[in-house]
């Protein structure tokens, strides 16, 4: 026989094995303590009590709700070179470019839209902005609201969140 | 008839009905919270009535009231036979709701000498009324998954009709070992036979006396309730939801109600035939009528007991954990609820104080034995309930090729093997 070949054994052949009662009680034995370990101790079970508590776990890599950073002179990091709207395969970024005034660069956006319906969440965006000017390091997991508009985020709102991970502004324009 | 037989039937029927129908929220809240507790999760415990959650109990009325509302839809498609269509369900959980009322929920009651049986029907061929009447069950499955002119709900009905081939005979022959053993088709003298003891000093329960039959009868009870490990009538990964994949609204919640009352008249019938009914063991009523004043000093003692480790157990888990800040109205409740509790056994000692201090009647102290049997039954019922679920969320799946190979080529034999050893040994001891 070539060594190569690992024979297991098959079980299930035993008498024990052909009774199941056995391995029935086995299992009931598995799920009673389960079962008898969480009723005489429900707050030690360990799930999250959502709405109240919130996770804890979000780390930097997460792929939160997306954000506009700023330079340190709190200006918009965004050169409106439709990288972003170019890479994003959802087709959800919608950017209208105007001239730029405040002597950083030529352009920046005049409207910016993300319309997080359509989102993916890919962050394709932000590997593709040349000016670390799109970021979703947010940390936000929960986007609500009560009609879709709600949900097309406009350049203000994504100009107003926060970085959760301490990176504030844009590391590529200053 | 006098007032009191009156009484008693109509009491007892309703007894039934209400066990009958309303343990169903209760057995599928406890089918979501055992699973998801087994599953180190906590399940639905939300749902609340005034900030009362009752654990969550609340959700499964939420949930019939959804099923109420929905919108009954038709199949366009189904042509002949519709009417046989909209009443399979029906006659699923119509025959798992009759064959329970077979059931004795407590010993026979002696008033001024009539016999007055504490039974929704008073019959006493309880067994071949449940055989026949429960077998009619799948038979709503069978119409159901035919009529509904589907592929994967022929499939189902197909696999149903292979389940009763499977466990019809061995369920029959098995119950056939416990009649010879106690030499009656009424649940009650069932009941009544295990009261006794066996060998001098164990209990004489079905399970002790025929423990192969008891077996087979709980295998066979596993697989008519079509509950795990032998659910093949439905499959969400092979063919979808089986014989009600056509079935919509109050049409399903019929069949998935039925499933619940099978269950628990599975559990009934088990309780009633192997462990001891309403029995306590070593316990029979006679000894309980005769030393009263015992008995129900031993009640006043048990009843405060429980209560309080039920009150230890409220006051620590019907809580919310420290880091979270709203208690949603828990604290309200454990304090209503021990205050409830607590009145509760207040009125059931005075009662009992009263019952062995002051009144000499007859009468009162086989209706408090009475009651007593009942609450007896009921705990019993739940606990077997709680090992049907268990047993739900423990096992994997059977085949259906593999349940009739472990019917046909095991349970029959070993059955019939049982049925032989059983004859020989009453007829040996009888002659």
């Amino acid at each position: 026989m070539n060594k190569n070949i690992t024979v297991i054994p098959r079980h299930g052949s035993s008498l024990k094995d052909k009774l199941y009662l056995p391995a029935i009680y086995d299992g009931v034995k598995v799920t009673f303590k389960h079962f008898f370990k969480n009723v005489s101790d429900i707050n030690a079970v360990d799930t999250l009590e959502y709405p109240e508590e919130q996770p804890t776990d979000i780390t930097e890599r997460y792929r939160g709700l997306h954000r506009l950073t700023h330079r340190p002179d709190d200006s918009i990091a965004c050169v409106a070179c439709f990288m972003c709207s170019t890479a994003c395969p959802s087709d959800c970024i919608f950017i209208e470019a105007t001239e730029r005034e405040d002597g950083h660069d030529e352009k920046m956006p005049k409207s910016f839209f993300i319309d997080t319906l359509e989102c993916i969440f890919c962050g394709y965006c932000v590997e593709a902005c040349p000016c670390d000017a799109i970021r979703m390091d947010t940390g936000i997991f929960s986007l609500t609201g009560s009609s879709r508009e709600d949900f097309i985020m406009d350049k203000e709102q994504l100009l107003s969140h926060k970085g959760a991970f301490g990176e504030e502004n844009s590391c590529a324009r200053d | 008839m006098s007032t009191v037989a009156i009484v008693i039937a109509i009491s007892s029927f309703l007894l039934g009905t209400l066990l009958a129908l309303l343990t169903i929220p209760v057995l599928v809240w406890l089918e979501r919270r055992i699973a998801s507790l087994i599953q180190d999760r906590l399940g639905p415990n939300r749902t609340n009535v005034f900030g009362f959650r009752l654990g969550g109990v609340v959700q499964s009325f939420a949930d019939v009231v959804k099923l109420l509302l929905k919108e009954e839809y038709y199949p366009s498609h189904i042509k002949m036979g519709k009417w046989l269509f909209m009443l399979a369900p029906v006659i699923t959980f119509a025959a798992a709701l009759l064959a329970f009322m077979a059931i004795p929920f407590a010993d026979t009651l002696h008033i001024n000498g009539e016999a007055l049986r504490v039974q929704a029907l008073p019959i006493d061929f309880g067994v071949f009324w449940y055989l026949a009447v429960g077998a009619i069950g799948v038979l709503g499955v069978i119409f159901g998954g035919w009529l509904s002119h589907n592929k994967y709900a022929l499939l189902g009905a197909s696999r149903a009709g292979s389940m009763v081939i499977s466990y019809e005979l061995p369920l029959g022959l098995s119950i056939l070992a416990f009649i010879i053993t106690y030499d009656t088709i009424d649940f009650n003298a069932m009941v009544q036979w295990q009261s006794g003891v066996f060998f001098g000093f164990l209990p004489a329960w079905g399970i002790l006396v025929q423990p192969l039959a008891s077996i087979i009868l709980i295998v066979s009870l596993f697989a008519e309730t079509n509950r795990n490990p032998f659910t093949v009538a439905e499959g969400e990964s092979e063919i979808v939801a089986g014989y009600m994949t056509e079935h919509t609204a109050m049409k399903f919640a019929m069949y998935f109600m039925g499933e619940y009352v099978a269950m628990n008249t599975a559990s009934a019938v088990i309780i009633t035939v192997i462990f001891g009914g309403y029995q306590i063991p070593w316990v029979s009523t006679e000894m309980m009528l005769q030393n009263f004043s015992v008995f129900a000093g031993v009640l006043m003692i048990t009843v405060p007991l429980i209560v309080a480790l039920l009150i230890r157990w409220m006051r620590k888990n019907n809580t919310v954990r420290p880091t979270v800040t709203t208690d949603s109205g828990r604290n309200f409740e454990t304090k209503v609820l021990t205050i409830a509790l607590l009145a509760m056994t207040a009125l059931i000692e005075v009662i009992l104080l009263y019952l062995i201090f002051f009144a000499e009647s007859t009468l009162a102290n086989s209706i408090t034995v009475m009651l007593f049997q009942i609450v007896v039954f009921v705990a019993k019922l739940m606990m077997f309930n709680i090992f049907f679920i268990v047993i739900r969320w423990t096992v994997p799946r059977f085949r259906y090729d593999q349940i009739q190979h472990l019917g046909w080529y095991y349970l029959l034999p070993l059955s019939l093997l049982n049925l032989f050893i059983t004859a020989l040994v009453v007829v040996g001891v009888s002659s």
